[in-house]
């Protein structure tokens, strides 16, 4: 049984292929990161696992169940977390706020007890508190002296960090990163790597969508690469550096021996 | 603990709370020095529109969609709750939260197929239902009486004590703002109104962090339309005469203006617009007719150089912190002992352990 297995899955807005036939599986505990020019439809493939997008043919598995007709918050209840290339922020919420929510189907407060508030709604609170601090504590001082502030008015490289930070929150099983570390120069770049490496050393799986050659072939055990909506090849980084198709992809037919 | 440390955590309490506590008991007092019923009338009336403001704050300000067919559960509370003790001869004690339910279920019935949907479905919806309610209540005259209204709404009584005076009903709905202002706060402040925030500020990243969207947009509206039939109840018991008049849609623009002019997603701001609109009006009663160009005047006003209201998306706290008490900050323990190292990321996996 696949971790998480796309089984030719078909995306078409209109009359234009966003995906076409894509299949690959990847197995628990991998960093896979899936690269293509822009336009090939990665952030579709990723609202389609995520369940934002229904698409008409093929399945995607997760841990053998079929994702088909699930809602996203019944997929993230199912533990895929993500991050969004736009980042989504809750603007007018703190960074607390934000990591509490990021815990969400985890705490059992609903309406009844959030209205008498028995013990354990506090004892739930501080936790999740405590939690959500936690995992802010990954990113050293860029997050947490700034818990009471709203989100909008983090820069953008802690803006994506946040978002990190609260799909960590939701304890995931598998993490789709979509490009992660856009906007953020090469020493955070760097730290982001060693944070995903560490990510997946605690267990969670994780699917990233870059554009940083760094990160690709510094951090993933097999890329995807895709094009125009198909899947042209799969590998460990070495063998998708000197892969035909994926030069002829990126760089145009003319050009395919400058590489070599 | 020792007796000195209560005391200090006693008096530190009432410190804190001090205004709080300096408002409620102005409130509560008013009606001993003030002797002109026509003052309570008003500050009555304040009072039902602080619960309506609130509640339509709870899905307009809170859940960021927008409904402006408010009046509609309004005026079913005010019609159930009149039909109810007059014509099925029920107690008001039974009446006022009946009428609520019977508002929440209405609620219910135009939230199921419009909520599902993102973008205007619902404020479609709540006009249309707003226009259609006043339609009905007019054209059903076996059971509205039509545009005569319903009058000789028996006075509310609580056990063996009947309302009749203006301070009577000025404690009776003392007590409903009470009600309403804390049990929104503890919804507010929980993590059923972090969804709710969540859902107004990015309703995909809700969605993808495994808040059921559909299912707190519904609960945000039933509890709202519940809220405004109990305050239609009380408007039905305390005038003892209703007609569709006072259900229009003039009536949801009203309560519209008064979170735009307050400001919404805060428990403040929709207070003081209740506050002003009832206030200044009949402030300015002597301008007669040129009142409503003042009227539009304010929220030209508002619209131009304020646009979120006079308070803004935001938590207001009246909280005052003794000085012995320090204020809530990031806990420095964290940054300071536990991970501040030369690498950001040594060693701080805890975090995210499955556990």
């Amino acid at each position: 049984m696949e971790f998480l297995k796309v089984n030719s899955v078909t995306k078409t807005f209109g009359g234009l292929y966003a995906l076409k036939g894509v299949s690959f599986s990847i197995s628990e505990g991998e960093i896979v990161s899936i690269i293509g020019p822009n336009g090939a439809g990665k952030t579709t493939l990723f609202n389609c696992i995520n369940g934002i997008l229904l698409f008409l043919e093929g399945e995607v598995l997760f841990e053998g169940r079929s994702l088909n007709g699930f809602k996203p918050h019944e997929i993230a209840e199912l533990g895929i977390a993500r991050t969004f290339q736009v980042t989504r922020l809750f603007g007018k919420m703190t960074i607390l706020e934000t990591m509490i929510l990021g815990q969400h189907y985890h705490l059992r407060t609903g309406i009844w007890s959030a209205l008498l508030r028995p013990r354990w709604v506090s004892v739930e609170e501080k936790e999740a508190r405590e939690k959500g601090l936690n995992i802010l504590a990954l990113f050293g001082e860029r997050l947490l002296p700034r818990i009471n502030e709203f989100a909008d008015t983090l820069s953008y490289a802690n803006k994506r960090r946040l978002e990190i930070a609260r799909a960590l929150a939701s304890e995931p099983k598998l993490l789709l990163l979509d490009e992660p570390t856009a906007g953020m120069n090469p020493h955070e770049t760097e730290a982001i790597i060693t944070l995903i490496k560490k990510i997946r050393d605690s267990g969670i799986t994780v699917f990233i969508i870059e554009h940083d050659m760094k990160v690709i072939m510094g951090a993933s055990d097999r890329i995807i690469v895709l094009d125009h909506g198909e899947k042209i090849a799969e590998g460990t980084p070495v063998q998708i550096q000197n892969d035909e198709r994926v030069i002829q992809a990126y760089m145009g037919k003319r050009y395919h021996h400058a590489s070599t | 603990m020792n007796l000195g440390s209560v005391i200090k955590k006693g008096i530190g309490w009432i410190i804190a709370h001090g205004l709080y506590i300096l408002i409620l008991g102005v409130f509560a007092l008013l009606p001993f020095f003030l002797k002109n019923p026509y003052y309570i009338r008003i500050l009555i009336f304040i009072g039902i529109y602080i619960i309506l403001a609130l509640s339509l704050n709870l899905i307009n300000g809170y859940t960021g969609l927008l409904s402006i067919g408010h009046a509609a559960f309004y005026g079913i509370g005010a019609y159930s709750s009149a039909l109810l003790t007059l014509r099925l001869g029920f107690p008001f004690l039974i009446a006022l939260p009946a009428s609520g339910m019977i508002a929440a279920i209405f609620g219910y019935l135009i939230g199921k197929p419009t909520l599902r949907l993102r973008g205007i479905f619902l404020t479609l919806c709540t006009l249309g239902f707003n226009i259609i309610f006043v339609l009905a209540l007019v054209n059903w005259e076996s059971l509205t009486r039509g545009p005569l209204g319903i009058a000789g709404i028996p006075l509310p009584k609580i056990f063996f004590h009947t309302f009749q005076r203006q301070e009577h009903y000025y404690y009776l709905i003392f007590f409903l703002v009470l009600f309403t202002v804390a049990s929104i706060y503890q919804l507010i402040h929980s993590r059923f109104g972090n969804a709710l925030l969540s859902i107004r500020e990015e309703e995909t990243a809700a969605e993808a962090v495994g808040v059921n969207t559909v299912h707190y947009k519904m609960a945000a509206f039933i509890i709202s339309t519940f809220y405004a039939g109990i305050a239609g109840s009380f408007f039905a018991h305390y005038i003892r005469f209703i007609s569709p008049d006072s259900f229009t849609f003039w009536e949801s623009f009203t309560l519209l203006a008064m979170l735009a002019i307050g400001g919404q997603g805060n428990l403040v701001g929709p207070m003081i617009g209740a506050f002003l609109l009832i206030a200044i009006p009949e402030i300015f009663r002597f301008l007669a007719d040129y009142r409503m160009i003042f009227y539009g005047l304010v929220l030209i006003f508002m619209m131009l150089f304020r646009r979120e209201g006079l308070f803004r998306h935001r938590i207001y706290s009246l909280r005052i912190y003794p000085p012995w008490e320090k204020k809530e900050e990031a806990p420095q323990y964290l940054v300071r002992d536990k991970f501040l190292t030369d690498d950001p990321f040594k060693e701080t996996t805890d975090g995210i352990s499955k556990s």
